[in-house]
């Protein structure tokens, strides 16, 4: 007889109670069911993997998307107690993944990329695993990023199958019901589901309508030294995260820095560090930012582009106020802002007649090309020029929904929660003024409650300490 | 690498190439890299930036010539200082005090591991075991650990402070800060090379000259036995000729012609060439074997054919009979050895 869940919790990790959604996907495992739990941001879904993996001998097997925050999760593990954990993705060193190999079997928690997986000697080397959990993590890339940019999540229903089919977790923070249906579709079963709500009724949703890129920037500036900090900025181009980072701590004093997937690993570990400890107030951020990071006190999140889906949009304003304090989340908007995400959309799909060239004479095409290697990647598979063509115009139609999704949000005038609560087809409360101002109200920032009281920190410069003196202060 | 960065490297009577410097950087260990970067007497930078992107010193190179501090070949590779240019390299810029010793030291490693192990070492000594470490490989880990667990007690924080206090003292006051600021440790996340370049207002390699000090003149001290980072630093001294280099050039040194060395080795005759010609770039002139690859005769033949300005010798523009006696191998390894102060006479020249 195995010991109930809550004395498990309390035996490693010393809480007395689950957080919600934590029980219900752990129940559903333990009773050998798959399971989808779509928990928001900060629900603690780690936690479900680690608590099985302690409770049943074997290897969790964990499928994590992002390459630069792979090690991270591992270190977090570590750190956590679980110090059997290792990560091998693209980014390892050949000795280093050696060294990993060799062990293979002493290993509670294993983290790979799904390219890795995908390789027949990895894949073998797996096969001879007992595996006691396959976790899907941000199972919703299998969607946004499996046909046109890591088509490789598209061989994890046949890899899953190799692996004959182990009990299964998929995890995400935002899914509606099409991208949970095709999740569940591509990793061949029949999940149950878990689902907290994605609402998260502390942060205030505000659009603002800005003419131009000029304003956007004056509104961004006058915006940052105005809130309570400390905030996130999000950016589509690595560029202009690093450039307003700068911009921002020249105009108005605040600590800024920026943070995308273009940093070494020990600015990342730096950056992140430094935000955590209280000694940044505002980061500019891309995509990379976030998944993974523990800060409660986010105070606002502000998208200086739109993002390309509300699914993106919910995973990163859910960075904001996980303390459950009152928190803002801004959309920037100028007219026009939709091209971006329609050419970022764009660059990465063949068209109808690449497509067909390609299949015509595949020998005449450089491999350099990111799109003719997605093509080769179908081709190799044995995807018929057909099925490719297909899949892609129905990826276009669905990146094209998603997008004027996104569109009709940053267009409400009515309510903004119920507006994207309604993608991931729930119900919205009754819409107050103190739920969200679209476009089309001004953001009171008194009311809100998230007005700066004090000076802006940088301005009072204490005299720096010489170096002998810091030195000793580490030691 | 900025503009002001690669104006430092530059002459205004030697004519550089841009595509040497890039690959010196990158540590491209070509023969032809390694040729050029003595000539430049850029060596020491070898390895320095592993991650510059090829063709990042274009724009640099282009901001340079647009005002007007150098100018450019047609080709837009190779850069000459202009005197306007020779002026401003003058101006206040980093001039590091251990580049001598930056070939002999494994860097990047001893970089990983002074950082990892005042991080572990900070964190002990404030009592806690629950923080991120630094993301290091694999080794630098596994190596650390080793190091804690036969230093740890209640000596290692001091120790190590009055260490790195003492090394940071023999270089410059705004060196030591840079340094300091670079550590990770008890509630410090330490500072990135762009926030200290900011802060001190230079440039990020400027910063990173600096780190490179840093650590250099921490790893000559922990030469010492006694010094509580020896185990860890001292083994990351080594010659910066690669082993397979030194296994042929030893081999050569116990007799045997280049074919038969080759037949050995298992490589191809080419391969010893630049074997030899490796090590002989980058090993002290005194260590190598000349008088036996090089014998006098041979500097003769090439003496009566060159003129003094070696970078202006050509290969395919020596005499005819030259060419036929002697290889492109025989060549370079002259111009190496007059490169390296040694006239014909066999005396020494600076």
């Amino acid at each position: 007889m195995m010991e109930p869940l809550t004395a498990s919790l309390q035996r490693v990790f010393g809480f007395d109670t689950f957080r919600t959604g934590q029980e219900a996907a752990l129940t559903a495992l333990e009773q050998g069911q798959d399971t989808l739990a779509v928990l928001p941001t900060g629900a603690g879904k780690t936690l479900i993997y680690q608590l099985y993996g302690y409770r049943h001998p074997g290897c969790v097997l964990v499928i994590s998307p992002l390459l630069s925050l792979m090690n991270d999760q591992v270190d977090r593990m570590r750190v956590t107690g679980f110090r059997r954990s290792a990560a091998i993705n693209s980014l390892t060193s050949y000795v280093e993944r050696q060294e990993i190999l060799r062990h293979l079997r002493d290993y509670q928690f294993l983290f790979l990329s799904p390219e890795m997986l995908a390789q027949p000697q990895m894949l073998a080397q797996v096969q001879q695993l007992q595996l006691s959990l396959l976790v899907v993590d941000e199972a919703h890339c299998i969607v946004q990023w499996g046909p046109d940019f890591r088509p490789e999540y598209l061989l994890l229903g046949a890899i899953r199958t190799k692996l004959r089919q182990p009990l299964t977790l998929m995890l995400t923070a935002t899914a509606g019901k099409t991208t949970r249906h095709e999740i569940a579709k591509q990793l061949r079963t029949t999940p149950e589901i878990v689902s907290e709500s994605v609402n998260r009724p502390n942060i205030f949703l505000d659009v603002e309508n800005v003419a131009d890129e000029p304003e956007k920037q004056a509104r961004l500036r006058s915006l940052v030294s105005q809130l309570q900090q400390p905030g996130v900025v999000y950016f589509s181009s690595k560029q202009q995260a690093t450039d307003t980072a700068l911009w921002l701590h020249q105009e108005t004093g605040v600590r800024a820095a920026a943070y995308h997937a273009g940093l070494d690993s020990e600015d990342r570990f730096k950056i992140q560090q430094q935000f955590m400890a209280g000694q940044l107030d505002v980061i500019c951020a891309t995509s990379a930012f976030g998944m993974g990071i523990d800060k409660n006190n986010v105070r606002y999140v502000i998208h200086y582009h739109l993002p390309a889906d509300l699914e993106s949009y919910a995973q990163e304003i859910g960075r904001a106020g996980r303390d459950g304090k009152p928190s803002v989340a801004i959309l920037l908007y100028a007219p026009g802002d939709e091209q971006l995400p329609l050419a970022l959309g764009q660059a990465n799909r063949p068209d109808e007649e690449t497509i067909q060239r390609y299949y015509a004479h595949p020998q005449q095409f450089s491999g350099d090309d990111a799109v003719i290697q997605l093509l080769a990647f179908y081709r190799q598979h044995g995807i018929s020029q057909a099925a490719v063509t297909q899949m892609f115009m129905r990826r276009e139609r669905e990146r094209n929904r998603a997008l004027a999704q996104m569109m009709a949000y940053a267009r409400e005038t009515h309510c903004l929660r119920e507006r994207w609560l309604a993608a991931f087809d729930e119900q919205s409360p009754e819409h107050t003024v103190a739920c969200c101002s679209p476009g089309n109200t001004p953001l009171d920032l008194d009311a809100v409650g998230l007005m700066r009281q004090q000076s802006p920190t940088g301005e009072v410069k204490s005299e720096r300490e010489d170096w002998v003196t810091r030195l000793r202060r580490l030691f | 690498m900025e503009a002001a960065d690669l104006l430092q490297v530059l002459d205004r009577k030697q004519p550089r190439r841009l595509r040497v410097i890039e690959n010196l950087l990158r540590g491209r260990r070509t023969v032809s890299t390694l040729y050029w970067g003595q000539r430049y007497h850029l060596l020491p930078l070898l390895d320095a930036n592993k991650h510059l992107d090829h063709g990042a010193l274009t724009a640099p190179a282009q901001q340079l010539a647009a005002s007007g501090l150098v100018t450019l070949d047609s080709e837009a590779d190779q850069l000459l200082l202009t005197p306007t240019g020779q002026q401003r390299q003058a101006g206040a810029y980093y001039q590091p005090q251990t580049s001598a010793d930056w070939l002999n030291l494994d860097l990047g490693a001893a970089r990983q591991r002074l950082l990892l192990a005042v991080q572990v070492t900070s964190q002990y000594a404030h009592s806690t075991s629950r923080y991120y470490p630094l993301a290091t490989d694999l080794v630098t880990r596994r190596v650390v650990r080793q190091w804690f667990h036969l230093e740890k007690g209640p000596q290692l924080a001091a120790a190590l402070l009055t260490a790195m206090v003492q090394s940071l003292q023999q270089l410059p006051v705004q060196t030591a800060e840079v340094m300091t600021d670079l550590l990770t440790g008890y509630q410090h996340p330490g500072l990135t090379v762009s926030q200290v370049a900011s802060e001190q207002q230079q440039t990020a390699w400027e910063i990173q000259l600096r780190q490179r000090d840093g650590i250099t003149q921490i790893a000559r001290d922990a030469r010492q036995a006694d010094h509580p980072l020896h185990g860890l630093l001292h083994p990351l001294w080594r010659s910066p000729v690669t082993r397979s280099a030194q296994a042929t050039l030893y081999a050569v040194e116990q007799g045997g012609s280049l074919e038969q060395v080759a037949a050995q080795r298992h490589v191809k005759a080419n391969t010893v060439k630049e074997h030899l010609l490796e090590a002989a770039i980058l090993s002290p002139v005194a260590t190598f074997p000349y008088d036996r690859l090089l014998p006098q005769r041979v500097r003769a033949d090439f003496a009566a054919a060159l003129n003094a300005d070696i970078d202006s010798w050509q290969f395919a523009q020596l005499p005819e009979d030259l060419r036929t006696r002697y290889d492109f191998f025989y060549f370079r390894l002259y111009a190496i050895w007059r490169g390296r102060g040694m006239m014909d006479d066999g005396a020494t020249h600076s």
